[in-house]
């Protein structure tokens, strides 16, 4: 129980800077990245003419992707859909790595969210300035009127809260009630059922819908 | 007994605060995502063959709107675990 608040942190000097960085995050972010590459190069040895499991299952999550990228972008979907592709996959290794026993889910750390959503936040403005122009760009920030300027700024900067305090709150709050109902009931019988909600359901749910907002503001500031 | 000190005021305002975040914060995505899968079962009665793009879309919808109970969660935890008073 006492190991909720507990964040393990290593600090680094560094050219006058102090980093605080939590090694933990950083550990299974990597683990998670190499995961995915590996899988990568098994899919890639064995695909064939005549597809066997492997390569079955691959080329339904790819089609699946294509599909949600051209239902949600229509023409620039084959620029968005490597990235996307990527980030579900990654989202989703993520929001279910907690499951493994040792293991810590990135997704618990406010840092992996923010970074992704702050990722999303440059895309979108760099796509939207690319699409339309520097001068249309900024004209849509006085889209009723010229007052409402800093409400617009301030309602860009809030999706970016908005999307990795979701993706954070839903990991962190699904873990602290692991923690604290498996330490009620010492273990026994109703962990597994915890961890395959909010693990495998939630975990779904909130990479898919992270995955979708991003390609929905995409999708929004290219029209 | 001497009395309550104000470090343990402050603690018992934080706890108190904490669970009142969390349960005025509930109500509205309670309400809401009731609505959500409602509409979500009446569209289905009406239309069963897409079933699975209505259920795909109502839980993004449910997602997202379950966002402000998050923050609510999340000044909670804030208030539990980081005001020690």
């Amino acid at each position: 129980m006492g190991d909720i608040t507990h964040v393990p942190t290593f600090v680094v000097e560094l050219f006058g800077i102090t980093l605080t960085v939590n090694y933990l995050t950083v550990f299974n972010t990597w683990a998670i990245m190499a995961t995915l590459i590996v899988l990568a190069f098994i899919v890639r040895g064995r695909i064939k003419e005549t597809p066997g499991p492997v390569q079955r299952v691959a080329e339904l999550y790819i089609s699946a992707m294509d599909n949600l990228t051209r239902e949600t972008l229509e023409t620039t979907s084959r620029a968005y859909f490597p990235l996307v592709a990527t980030m579900f996959a990654f989202l989703l290794l993520c929001n279910w790595w907690g499951i493994i026993p040792g293991f810590e889910e990135p997704t618990k750390d406010l840092n992996t969210p923010l970074s992704l959503g702050l990722m999303g936040f440059f895309l979108t403005h760099t796509a939207s300035i690319r699409a339309k122009g520097i001068g249309l760009y900024l004209k849509e920030y006085t889209h009723p009127f010229f007052i409402m300027a800093p409400l617009n700024v301030v309602g860009e900067l809030a999706k970016v809260v908005s999307i990795s305090f979701r993706l954070f709150g839903n990991i962190m709050g699904g873990a602290i009630i692991i923690t604290v109902v498996s330490w009620m009931v010492y273990s026994v019988a109703l962990p597994p059922f915890l961890y395959a909600f909010f693990g495998m359901f939630v975990g779904t749910v909130q990479a898919f819908v992270f995955t979708m907002l991003t390609i929905t503001y995409i999708a929004v500031a290219t029209k | 007994m001497d009395g309550i000190t104000g470090v343990e005021l402050i603690r018992a305002a934080a706890l108190l605060g904490a669970g009142m975040s969390m349960g005025f914060g509930a109500i509205g995505p309670g309400i809401g995502e009731g609505f959500a899968a409602g509409k979500a079962c009446e569209a289905i009665g009406r239309n069963p063959d897409q079933a699975g793009l209505l259920t795909r879309t109502m839980l993004v919808g449910q997602a997202v709107s379950e966002s402000t109970g998050i923050y609510a969660l999340v000044i909670s935890l804030l208030l539990i675990f980081v005001v020690k008073g």
